[in-house]
């Protein structure tokens, strides 16, 4: 994005809209810091600059990256999906993605709002090599990965974005050693990030992983995502 | 939501989630994702505020059986017994285990509420702040301002009763 500084009247309406605070008023006209901003167009679509001050340009290699993780309405080259993430469990019962033995995982590093450089997604993947895991080979996160599933390519790990979900399934037994990276990296991150965990839901309606996850010290939240059962292929 | 490759691969499969937004747009939503992107988004998104009318949806959509991935969200214990008064089981759930690292980079938690209301993190807190200040000086109505902080994302899930709810709470503070 980019602010015409010859146009701009400083009134601020772009500045309430960013989800990062990176636009300031410097001297009565509003400023971007480049470093901050994840490139998402919240301030070119909602702002209602009084001037049409605000320009969508043509980024360029690697800051067009921050695009993709930040726009909502956008869709990645990598993978060809809109969004930021991927079907994940809302098609299961189509896709069959993840089995009664498996759970889902889903890690959105700088969410909510904060956003993260990429290079942070190594503080997870360097720890998951020695698990063994399996990426959704569909997830923008994936399609960045170098080949051996640890190291972001090396032009694009400075670049911020709004948030970057690490999706992958595990089978059942992996479970805790994953929680223990949680606990591990949420102590060396300069960000924040959600976590996500994906079930299947016993024929009695229950969910045992809930109980896992709270003996292990983390706090389920009461809501949800929840897939009924109604697809079929 | 028609699965990638699966679902989407016949010819009547548009038709099918078209009719799904259908059902859920007779039903009154509080805030449903644009008309104009029906006709192309692989998933379609309405938000309501009562689990009456999630349950009478749920049972059109398994009568129609239009074999399209249906997501709701919500609390687990209403969805669940609501779910099974239509005769059907929850298939595969989300969970949430909520936000960890720097939360000292966070908003306060009322404004977290809306900033969260869709996962796609396109309301600004400052903008939360902003709409709380115009209503505290008279300048513009909670509903007004509930539907205003909505329109950022396109996703059509922000609840806007719920907004006006929090709001009404943010200006008490």
């Amino acid at each position: 994005m980019e602010i015409k500084e010859n146009l701009c009247t400083g009134c601020g309406k772009c500045v309430i809209v960013c989800p990062v605070q990176a636009i300031k008023i410097i001297d009565n006209r509003a400023v971007i810091d480049k470093n901050l901003c994840v490139e998402c167009s919240i301030c070119y679509r909602n702002a209602e600059c009084p001037v049409n001050a605000i320009k969508s340009r043509r980024l360029k290699w690697p800051r067009i990256i921050r695009s993709p993780f930040s726009d909502v309405i956008g869709t990645h080259k990598l993978t060809g999906i809109p969004g930021r993430g991927t079907e994940e469990m809302k098609t299961n019962d189509v896709s069959n993605r993840f089995g009664k033995e498996e759970y889902g995982v889903s890690i959105e590093l700088g969410r909510p709002g904060v956003g993260t450089q990429l290079k942070n997604i190594e503080l997870f993947t360097t720890k998951f090599s020695q698990i063994g895991v399996e990426y959704e080979p569909m997830s923008p996160v994936t399609a960045i990965l170098s080949d051996d599933k640890v190291k972001i390519k090396e032009d694009i790990r400075d670049e911020r974005v709004l948030s970057a979900i690490i999706e992958f399934k595990i089978p059942k037994n992996k479970i805790n050693q994953v929680l223990q990276v949680i606990k591990e990296v949420e102590k060396q991150i300069d960000t924040v990030f959600s976590v996500g965990i994906v079930s299947r839901v016993m024929e009695d309606g229950s969910i045992p992983i809930i109980d896992i996850l709270n003996q292990q010290g983390f706090k389920v939240k009461p809501n949800a995502k929840i897939n009924i059962g109604l697809g079929r292929a | 939501m028609l699965a990638a490759g699966i679902n989407d691969k016949y010819p009547d499969s548009r038709k099918r989630l078209i009719r799904t937004a259908e059902i859920m747009k007779k039903h009154n939503p509080t805030n449903m994702m644009m008309e104009a992107a029906w006709k192309i988004s692989p998933v379609i998104t309405a938000t309501f505020t009562d689990i009456d009318t999630l349950k009478q949806i749920t049972q059109t959509l398994k009568e129609e059986d239009l074999g399209v991935s249906i997501v709701i969200s919500g609390l687990i214990s209403e969805i669940k017994e609501a779910v099974k008064e239509v005769g059907l089981n929850m298939h595969t759930v989300h969970l949430s285990l909520g936000v960890f690292g720097k939360k000292e980079l966070l908003p306060s938690d009322k404004v977290l509420e809306i900033t969260t209301g869709c996962g796609h993190h396109c309301i600004s807190s400052q903008s939360v702040e902003y709409y709380v200040d115009l209503i505290k000086n008279g300048k513009i109505t909670i509903k007004k301002a509930a539907e205003k902080l909505s329109k950022p994302c396109v996703c059509g899930i922000s609840n806007i009763k719920r907004y006006t709810k929090i709001l009404e709470e943010l200006t008490l503070l």
